[in-house]
């Protein structure tokens, strides 16, 4: 059972269209396309890129309590968990966050969008429908709920990059009724045909579908959820569409690539089986605004308490491109030679290249005269102390060492939480 | 992804086990990587060669070739000092990709023993090889 490689609908489409393939959470995905993956990084950045992200896990928990149960097994607060002002989740908003067992160690990490007071989507990582709902059942008690494993029974395309509102334009049903009041980590429709809030996003071609103002690429973008049935046509419509808005087919070492200068994590790599704390993502914790205690009481937040001064993450930026393998293992040493940690994760960011101490993205209006962006490498590293943003250490693989930077960020001038308005 | 037939697997190099070529052209002799090398790579983005001068013995690493996904060794497919290295893949390391056997080269080598090009393949055996690795 367990060794069966999966396929998604669109599994014919990435063959023929002479995708290199492999095997990722189980399914057989597109790693990059004939055009490569450098180019697809880079269109991302610079126009828009389309991804067949349905590997990904829905897990739907409905019925009175739902809320009261995401408040004990999620880590964000639902009560105060959106914008500035941390107001509740509300009907079309999303909210990132992880499933945490006792100890605080990653389950998986999740976006959980409330499509009413009543009815939570959770979409979490490929293979990961069937523990996410095991744990989600476990914890359900007493409370009222109903949690359905939705793997394979939703198909999901992203497209992103600064173009992507422009192409959805193209292919939406009213898309400046849809756009309107549509703000980063929101959604509106339904790919469910039953549901009326199905009503809310149509194609042109009446196909219903759930929009979403997410991503994982750092890069302004929709996620689009549909009946897988209708998948195939809903990708050929939107490479048509986009065809002259530079819209191309993007893989999953693209995606990666991308995620990492975006400073976001990979689940099962970069966050995992050890305590979720001290890293980058500390803010889909429930702390409250001074960032010392958390508002509620949720699974692990015991053990991340206890955790406090245990390993620490940091976000790393490179002096030129060259990486190092993850799988080698590789270690990170500080400026004695002492090992400190290993490396999560390893990749070049094609876009960016550095000016003295200052990174600059293809993306960023003013850059100095002369300037190449040749690409930086950058990721992760887990290490036993703490670090400081500026400080360097050595990453070393059994072939080569190279020196990085503690970065707060990487890849600058990203557009993500850029308005539709501003980009239609 | 290049089917084996889709490749491009000139007759007049000799290929090593490890996917580099060797070719004797008048009196120089390149080394690269093959077509199917340079497709299972993807997008090289970095081309690590050694310096005029060095040598080594049939069989070792000279160099690595890094890809957007990983990085790889190159082995000589027969041992010799290396006379030039490809500068232009410092600025260009895509020429690997596009032209691999040509503006995509790597090294020139003064051999140790030419007859150990023997020991390398022909294209047949080579393309054999590559049967036998689906």
């Amino acid at each position: 059972m367990g060794n069966i490689t999966k396929e998604t609908p669109l599994h014919g489409w990435h063959e023929a269209g002479g995708a290199r393939m492999s095997v990722f959470g189980g399914y057989d995905m597109p790693l990059w396309y004939p055009s490569g993956a450098k180019r697809e990084h880079l269109t991302v950045i610079t126009n828009a890129g389309l991804f067949d992200t349905s590997h990904m896990a829905l897990v739907e928990i409905s019925g009175p309590d739902a809320f009261d149960l995401l408040q004990v097994c999620f880590t964000k607060d639902l009560t105060a968990c959106i914008g500035k002002k941390r107001t509740p989740i509300e009907s079309g908003r999303c909210v990132y966050g992880a499933y945490l067992n006792e100890e605080g160690e990653v389950i998986d990490d999740t976006i959980i969008a409330q499509m009413d007071d009543r009815l939570y989507l959770s979409v979490v990582n490929a293979g990961m429908g069937a523990t996410v709902t095991r744990h989600l059942r476990n914890h359900a008690g007493e409370y009222d709920v109903a949690i359905t494993d939705l793997s394979d029974r939703v198909g999901k395309v992203d497209i992103q990059g600064p173009q992507s509102a422009r192409i959805m334009a193209q292919v939406l049903k009213s898309p400046e009724r849809v756009f309107e009041g549509m703000p980063y980590f929101s959604f509106k429709g339904h790919f469910d045909r039953q549901s009326p809030l199905s009503q809310d996003v149509r194609l042109r071609d009446d196909t219903p579908l759930l929009l979403s103002r997410t991503g994982y690429t750092g890069e302004f973008g929709f996620e689009l959820f549909v009946d897988p049935r209708d998948l195939v046509t809903l990708w050929e419509t939107l490479l048509e569409a986009g065809d002259a808005f530079g819209l191309i087919p993007c893989g999953l070492a693209a995606r990666d690539s991308l995620r990492a200068g975006a400073k976001l994590p990979l689940s099962h790599q970069d966050i995992g089986a050890w305590p979720f704390c001290n890293n980058p993502w500390t803010f889909a914790l429930p702390y409250d605004l001074r960032g010392r205690t958390f508002t509620k009481q949720f699974i692990g937040d015991e053990a991340l308490r206890a955790h406090a001064g245990s390993a620490h993450t940091y976000a790393y930026a490179g002096y030129d491109l060259r990486k190092v393998s993850t799988g080698d293992p590789a270690f990170v040493s500080d400026s004695r030679g002492q090992d400190i940690g290993t490396v999560l994760t390893s990749v070049t960011d094609m876009a960016i290249g550095r000016s003295g101490s200052r990174i600059y993205s293809i993306a960023s209006p003013e850059q100095p005269e002369q300037f190449q962006i040749r690409g930086l490498s950058c990721g992760f590293i887990k290490v036993d102390r703490e670090l400081t943003p500026g400080e360097t250490v050595e990453l070393k693989d059994n072939k080569r060492t190279i020196t990085v930077e503690i970065r707060d960020d990487i890849r600058p001038d990203r557009t993500a939480r850029r308005s539709i308005q501003s980009m239609l | 992804m290049k089917e084996i037939s889709e490749l491009y697997l000139p007759d007049d190099v000799r290929y090593a086990e490890t996917h580099e070529w060797i070719r004797i052209d008048d009196d120089r002799v390149r080394i690269g990587i093959s077509d199917f090398a340079q497709d299972q790579l993807g997008d090289i983005v970095f081309v690590e060669l050694p310096k005029v001068g060095d040598t080594f013995g049939s069989g070792e690493e000279f160099g690595t070739v890094e890809s957007v996904k990983a990085v790889s060794e190159l082995y000589i497919p027969v041992g010799g000092e290396v006379l030039s290295v490809n500068t232009e893949l410092e600025d260009t390391p895509e020429l690997v990709n596009q032209d691999p056997y040509n503006d995509g080269w790597l090294i020139e080598i003064q051999p140790d023993e030419l007859a150990e090009m023997e020991n390398c393949m022909t294209k047949d055996d080579y393309i054999e090889l590559l049967e036998g690795e689906e």
